[in-house]
């Protein structure tokens, strides 16, 4: 295994979760025609969903870590596997934009605790979500909800050749085309948010006659306020063009 | 003169829609058929297996035929395996079904002729060049026309003049089509009967000819862009389209039939068994297009639009022609609407 030159043993690998639905972890999980590889060629010595047991300490080659942080001690936690990894990739569209576990950060924490729990609010420790890289440095972003199987792949074969990942970077639409859709935007009027959403998924739901609602998060330098003028001409309210950027990266659009 | 005209009259003749789709199905047998297909939404080329599923009235497809056929949108060009002894490359195997690329439009013909240029060039690639090779091309004159459409000024349409690069050239003629064998292979292996076509058939062509460039609806100079282009890199037209409404998709480059950027890269398996080096369709419209070592050298967006107009409209010095066919296809399918012809109009002013 070309790893370390010199070094015979695996790769130290630990997948850690935070706030979210653990998609992701189940996408490595279920990693059908890979997992077995994965397992032989990584030593997982923390990976909840495969192995019950397994040590938090580390040292880890490489952390994949997904969810967002929306509590005390989940900061505190991601600060320790930092300091314990050589490599550390944000796994997911929690960890990176926020996701889904960010809507809330429209409005006040109080305001919206009260709404879902309504009585002793002062118990839940649940506090303003943060991506991951507010806290830490983030070696790589594996975008997706979950990932698409190539980036998870690329995260996974950056270690075992020790080189610099290289993760999709660029807009569905590039997908949409070389899958050769119609597309929904132009031809049928669709909010489709594929022009400033980030690659990866194949341009699953517009194969499907879905307008994209952009789960894989905002492809950067993405022009915001130009798809927004569109969307008002197709005649969407400013509420409903709101939701359609802020359902994964409210984060990064609401302050 | 007489037997010379004889022999000319077997390379050209007028059949009925009937003669020509038994022409055509006749090929089925050794030929793989990819044409112009459907037509209640938008007409896509894809493989057909009778000719009854070709639209021959299609204005315009989404895909250009040619970029898709003949350098796929994504394809595995060499892999490596990894064995004890060291990585082992293989090579896959070329293309070589026999096929038939039929209603290529005059611009779409045109685009193809652009390719060539690029693939089997200086450095032919020898997978387009056996695609290319192993695909005989049915031009077909074009009977309507999109109000995106300016084929007619720059030279390639809506009737199709090259005289060679493609086999065999059909127009609608009304009750007749009117076909032309065109290259040597298409003359040797395809044998045409029908009534061979006189002088007032041939008027008639040039008057339908006529009448279909009454339909046109763009008007730009393209003629002395060069100068402008050159002396105005940084017209505010540019920055205030960029900024205002590209939103950096790439959907213009991806659906330009001479758009022939493309991007190697590797697919490694975790297992790291087998290596495959793959090549896909890229778009320069993409921020990471132009990054390398040291720094990005289209960091803004109207550098990017700048790099597609200007490619597109001018670059002449690069094949001797300008990279736009006239199809239109990147207004038709930017999601906002961009037109290059009128950013191109906007800087003559
Ligand atoms: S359907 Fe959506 S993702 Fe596909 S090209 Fe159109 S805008 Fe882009
Ligand atoms: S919503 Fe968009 S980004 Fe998400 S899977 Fe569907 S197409 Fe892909
Ligand atoms: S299709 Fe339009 S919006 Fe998208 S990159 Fe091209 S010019 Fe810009
Ligand atoms: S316009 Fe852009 S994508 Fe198209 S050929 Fe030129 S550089 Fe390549």
């Amino acid at each position: 295994m070309p790893f370390f030159s010199g070094e015979k043993r695996k790769p130290r690998a630990g997948f850690f979760k935070f706030s979210c639905c653990t998609g992701c972890g189940f996408e490595l999980a279920y990693f059908q025609r890979s997992l077995e590889d994965t397992l032989k060629s990584f030593d997982f010595t923390f990976f909840r969903l495969a192995y019950s047991s397994g040590a938090l300490e580390g040292p880890f080659d490489l952390a994949l870590v997904e969810g967002t942080v929306t509590e005390p001690h989940q900061a505190v936690e991601l600060k320790r596997i930092r300091e314990n990894s050589a490599v550390l990739y944000a796994v997911g569209s929690c960890a990176i934009a926020g996701g889904i576990p960010a809507i809330k950060a429209g409005g006040r924490e109080l305001e919206i605790e009260k709404r879902v729990y309504q009585k002793k609010l002062y118990r839940l420790t649940s506090m303003r979500p943060s991506v991951l890289s507010d806290y830490v440095k983030v070696d790589g972003c594996v975008r997706g909800c979950p990932p698409g199987r190539r980036d998870l792949e690329e995260a996974l074969v950056s270690i075992l050749l020790h080189r610099r990942p290289e993760f999709i970077e660029y807009s569905v639409c590039v997908e949409c085309k070389l899958r050769g859709n119609i597309c929904l935007l132009v031809d049928e009027g669709l909010p489709c948010m594929g022009p400033v959403t980030n690659a990866g998924c194949g341009a699953l739901c517009p194969a499907c006659h879905r307008a994209c609602y952009s789960c894989f998060g905002l492809m950067s330098r993405a022009n915001i306020p130009a798809l927004k003028n569109k969307f008002r001409e197709l005649g969407l309210s400013g509420e409903e063009i709101e939701r359609r950027f802020t359902l994964f990266d409210a984060l990064r659009l609401k302050k | 003169m007489n037997g010379e005209n004889t022999f000319q009259k077997n390379y050209e003749a007028l059949i009925s829609r009937e003669l020509l789709a038994a022409w055509v199905e006749g090929f089925k047998e050794n030929f793989r058929l990819i044409g112009p297909a459907g037509g209640k939404g938008e007409a896509e080329f894809r493989e057909v297996f009778s000719f009854n599923e070709i639209n021959l009235d299609y204005q315009s497809t989404m895909l250009p035929p040619g970029k898709t056929f003949l350098l796929k949108p994504v394809e595995e060009i060499l892999s490596f395996n990894i064995t004890p002894g060291g990585p082992v490359a293989e090579e896959p195997p070329l293309p070589d079904r026999k096929r038939i690329l039929f209603g290529v439009h005059a611009c779409d013909t045109h685009a193809i002729l652009y390719l060539d240029k690029v693939f089997l060039g200086v450095f032919p690639d020898p997978f387009y060049r056996a695609r290319r090779e192993n695909t005989f091309i049915f031009s077909l004159n074009c009977k309507t026309v999109s109000g995106l459409c300016f084929c007619h000024l720059v030279g390639t349409g809506p009737f199709l003049k090259a005289q060679s690069g493609y086999d065999v050239l059909l127009t609608d003629m009304g009750s007749e089509f009117l076909v032309e064998l065109k290259s040597v292979r298409a003359k040797k292996i395809f044998s045409l009967e029908g009534r061979p076509p006189e002088g007032r058939d041939l008027e008639k062509k040039k008057e339908l000819e006529l009448e279909l460039l009454k339909n046109f609806r763009k008007d730009f100079k393209a003629d002395g862009l060069r100068e402008v282009f050159l002396s105005r890199p940084d017209h505010p037209v540019l920055k205030e389209t960029a900024e205002g409404r590209c939103l950096s998709c790439g959907n213009c480059v991806m659906v330009c039939p001479t758009c022939f950027c493309h991007d190697i890269y590797d697919e490694a398996g975790v297992s790291l068994a087998r290596i495959k080096r793959m090549r896909r369709w890229d778009a320069c419209q993409d921020y990471f297009f132009a990054k390398v070592h040291g720094g990005n050298f289209r960091e803004e967006r109207q550098a990017r639009l700048r790099q597609f107009v200007f490619h597109k409209l001018d670059y002449e010095g690069q094949f001797g022609v300008k990279g736009t066919v006239g199809c239109g296809r990147c207004i038709r399918w930017c999601p906002t609407g961009i037109d290059l012809t009128e950013i191109a109009k906007e800087m003559m002013k």
